[in-house]
């Protein structure tokens, strides 16, 4: 059914680089990033700000973007778990996720990773008590959050790997 | 399914002058967390959405002589973070503190949780009770303050104009012998609906007699409120056990009385009496 939509422009850096696309101005940037932008690691859950499941960095500030409206990213930085790290080039944090069995359906995950991505640039020695606070706008109904909360704390004293029997 | 415009005005003179012709139509967005997902389910349906984050002139806290002036887009984790807030109104920063989760708290504010006006909101009650005042501006009428006391009218009924944009909260400091405390009761730690909350502000002199007393609890009436009869109760008098209790009872009466017996005033009756009594065992230690 043909409606007549307004299109705006939109610029914001992704991932450190920057973007250029036409929104539908009633779209929130959850639904760009994965839907113009294809970056589908950034999770829908229930887009209403309650799971967590769509955390990224705006700003270095760890939000939902189910919450942010498009067109509100207008000249922002952005990061999301793409840019954290790739199948070959994984990042510490993934790498303790994965070392710790963090990881079980891996829906909540990005969202997790981002959120402490947030905290540990702040805080490199996060307590126990900090960590969970930090991902308490997270949800995971797989793991029972303890071996999401180790592998936050113990890569705080994260050294550079090599050879590690995962073969990463 | 929508179909709004979405504008960002640059300054607060732009954002009254685009309200001044398409007020009625248009819905203000901060953070974004309460209109969002009202957005969503289409319990509104504007023909415009107007984005005031980018406006410079109401995001911050500035500290005055005797009052501190916090601008509306100022985000929760802002609050939780400004070390003004922290040394005069523990209260506020304990109130944003535990808005949602930290997503939530880096982007909702202080205006939307005032101009959302939910029952169960936590930082308006600690802004009444601190005797906040709102200033309010349009282009029609230019600059209006009003008590926060007086500006709800009824659950998400703020007394703001369709035309108007809400542009500080103005909170007097306080007395240097009262301090002030607040109490979230939720169903879980984070990401929870206050199923109760309490804005307290108690002052004391040398002799331990209370000078200053406030009550405010939250998410237990439609509209939170100052609760002057319990408050009376403790005014001019020392905070010993039998005092306090009576107080607290008292507290838990005027709430009744409000509200009318629900299916939740069993719990609510008791529980608000006990967070009473042990805000102000710790206020007084």
């Amino acid at each position: 059914m043909p409606i007549e939509r307004q299109e705006n422009l939109l610029r914001m850096k992704v991932n450190g680089r920057a973007v250029e696309v036409q929104v539908d101005p009633t779209w929130t940037l959850l639904r760009v990033l994965r839907e113009k932008l294809g970056l589908t690691g950034t999770k829908k859950g229930c887009e209403q700000g309650d799971c967590g499941a769509c955390t990224i960095l705006l700003e270095g500030k760890a939000v939902n973007a189910c919450l942010v409206m498009a067109l509100q990213a207008e000249g922002k930085e952005i990061e999301t778990i793409e840019g954290l790290g790739t199948p070959d080039r994984l990042h510490p944090l993934q790498k303790s996720f994965i070392r710790h069995g963090a990881v079980q359906c891996g829906f909540c995950t990005p969202g997790m990773l981002m959120s402490a991505v947030a905290l540990l640039r702040k805080n490199s020695d996060p307590s126990a008590e900090e960590i969970k606070r930090s991902i308490s706008g997270n949800l995971c109904r797989c793991t029972g959050y303890a071996k999401i909360v180790r592998a936050i704390q113990n890569v705080s004293d994260f050294q550079e790997e090599r050879g590690h029997a995962t073969g990463d | 399914m929508q179909k709004f415009q979405f504008y960002t005005p640059r300054s607060v003179d732009d954002a009254l002058a685009f309200l001044s012709h398409n007020a009625e139509q248009t819905k203000i967005i901060a953070g974004g967390t309460d209109l969002i997902p009202s957005l969503r389910q289409e319990d509104l349906q504007p023909a415009f959405v107007l984005n005031i984050l980018e406006i410079g002139a109401l995001r911050g806290i500035t500290e005055q002589d005797h009052r501190i002036r916090i601008r509306p887009t100022t985000t929760f984790t802002e609050m939780v973070e400004s070390p003004v807030l922290n040394r005069h109104f523990p209260s506020l920063v304990q109130a944003a503190a535990f808005v949602g989760g930290p997503q939530i708290r880096n982007r909702g504010t202080i205006g939307g949780n005032i101009g959302t006006a939910s029952p169960a909101a936590d930082v308006l009650p600690a802004v009444l009770a601190l005797d906040g005042e709102l200033e309010l501006q349009s282009k029609r009428s230019g600059t209006r303050y009003i008590p926060l006391s007086r500006a709800i009218a009824a659950p998400y009924k703020p007394l703001f104009q369709p035309d108007e944009i809400l542009t500080g909260i103005i909170l007097p400091k306080l007395n240097p012998e009262a301090r002030s405390t607040f109490v979230k009761v939720g169903r879980r730690n984070a990401m929870a609906r206050a199923r109760m909350n309490l804005a307290v502000v108690l002052g004391m002199n040398r002799e331990k007699v209370i000078t200053e007393m406030r009550i405010v609890p939250g998410a237990v009436m439609p509209v939170a409120r100052r609760m002057e009869r319990a408050e009376g109760a403790l005014l001019g008098k020392k905070p010993e056990p039998p005092v306090v209790d009576a107080a607290a009872e008292a507290l838990a009466k005027e709430m009744v009385e409000v509200t009318g017996t629900r299916w939740s005033t069993e719990y609510k009756f008791h529980v608000l009496q006990n967070l009473f009594k042990g805000v102000l065992g710790r206020l007084t230690a």
